[in-house]
């Protein structure tokens, strides 16, 4: 079981992390940071970061046959970094959202996909 | 007057621990000079928030808080217990306090009362400092704002329109469980605790809705003047007929919101202003 500073920790573990930031999606709030993030704006990135989310949601909602939409995590690959949003459901409010920038030539994405999921099987249980 | 920011940040300084009660507001929790927690009469309690989902039970929230003591916190015996994960209780804390800070620095016409020692029963599970509070309040409201210009929603019944204006409707889970709940009577308060949502997020649902025109608001859009009452004949009666006009509610079932120093009330008073000396 982790608490959300320990959550970030582990995030910034992952291999070729290069910032995390958590996010409050309904707010688009800065939760809490971790790695190079200290030094950007990071209430700008976190209020970018869930309005992409958001865009994403409802583009491929109208795209989807059923009409509605679950993003279980989503990747976009910049010319810096791969950038991983992973959304979680939580029993109060949200989705508290975990995102990381990976470094390009020194992280491998399955790996960080896989340790998102089970980090954030540990974060929150649904 | 002494304002609750200044207060606050008195008490900050002070490295205080207690309770800085601001009547029937609300209260705020510090512990060592920073925010622990808060509550508000307008947001949903914490425990409501926990319970709504149906996988927190009311009993297990009820015994950790009369089991919660001095040397074993509420919140650590919930998490003990299984009942939820430390990330789980940190951020529903997290999202309880800002939500309850952000009624509690508009709430108005009350004392702050500060009592040294009290102790929220979680015990302390995130820390605010009280610029972080203030300035997270500022981003909250201008979002509010950008969504839908209009404070006029915020405390009226929230009612779906018949028809929707447009082919297809995209909605967040959020803005389809508030119009799932609206039943043309309940605000948007009201919601929030009906929903154990936070009523920060129902409120800016509700305004995102307005945006879309999938609830019904006010005859004119926000900046728009709306029609100005009819001119009536005879000479001094008019005066007494607008001002009636004018209070009257604008659906058979809405009532006004309270009378508050808000733009949209000067907005009608300069309006009706305007209608006087356009009669004279």
């Amino acid at each position: 079981m982790l608490g959300i500073e320990d959550c970030l920790t582990e995030v910034m573990a992952i291999p070729g992390a290069l910032d995390a930031i958590l996010i409050d999606q309904t707010s688009g709030m800065a939760v809490a940071v971790g790695g190079g993030s200290r030094h950007v704006d990071t209430e700008k990135s976190a209020a970018g970061l869930s309005e992409t989310l958001r865009a994403t949601l409802d583009g491929l909602a109208t795209t989807s046959p059923g009409g509605t939409i679950r993003i279980s995590d989503m990747i976009i690959t910049t010319d810096n970094g791969h950038h991983l949003l992973r959304p979680l459901e939580t029993v109060f409010d949200g989705p508290l959202v975990i995102y990381v920038r990976l470094d390009l030539e020194r992280s491998n994405l399955a790996l960080a996909r896989h340790r998102l999921q089970a980090l954030s099987g540990r974060l929150i249980t649904t | 007057m002494a304002t609750v920011e200044s207060v606050l940040s008195g008490l900050a300084d002070d490295r205080a621990t207690g309770t800085l009660r601001l009547g029937k507001a609300g209260t705020f929790y510090l512990t060592g000079g920073r925010v622990t927690y808060a509550e508000s009469a307008a947001a949903p309690r914490l425990e409501d928030l926990l319970t709504a989902g149906r996988r927190v039970s009311a009993h297990a929230v009820r015994q950790a808080r009369q089991s919660a003591g001095e040397e074993r916190r509420g919140g650590e015996l919930l998490v003990a217990q299984g009942v939820l994960t430390r990330g789980e209780l940190e951020f529903c804390v997290l999202s309880a306090v800002l939500d309850a800070v952000y009624f509690l620095f508009d709430a108005t016409g009350h004392r702050p009362r500060f009592r040294p020692g009290d102790q929220h029963w979680l015990g302390p599970q995130w820390y605010f400092d009280v610029t972080g509070l203030l300035r997270e309040c500022r981003r909250r409201r201008t979002q509010l704002d950008q969504a839908w210009p209009s404070a006029e929603l915020d405390t009226l019944p929230v009612v779906p329109v018949g028809r929707v204006p447009c082919q297809r409707v995209v909605l967040t889970s959020l803005q389809w469980e508030v119009l799932v709940g609206a039943d043309s009577a309940a605000t948007p308060g009201d919601l929030a605790r009906k929903l154990g949502r936070p009523a920060y997020s129902v409120l800016l649902a509700v305004r995102q809705l307005a945006a879309a025109g999938l609830i019904r608001t006010s005859a004119a859009g926000p900046g728009e003047p709306e029609a100005l009452p009819r001119r009536t004949k005879g000479g001094t009666d008019d005066v007494r007929s607008l001002a009636a006009v004018a209070t009257e509610p604008p659906g058979p079932s809405a009532p006004l919101p309270p009378t508050t120093g808000d733009p949209t009330d000067v907005n009608l008073l300069i309006r009706l202003r305007n209608a006087l000396e356009a009669l004279s």
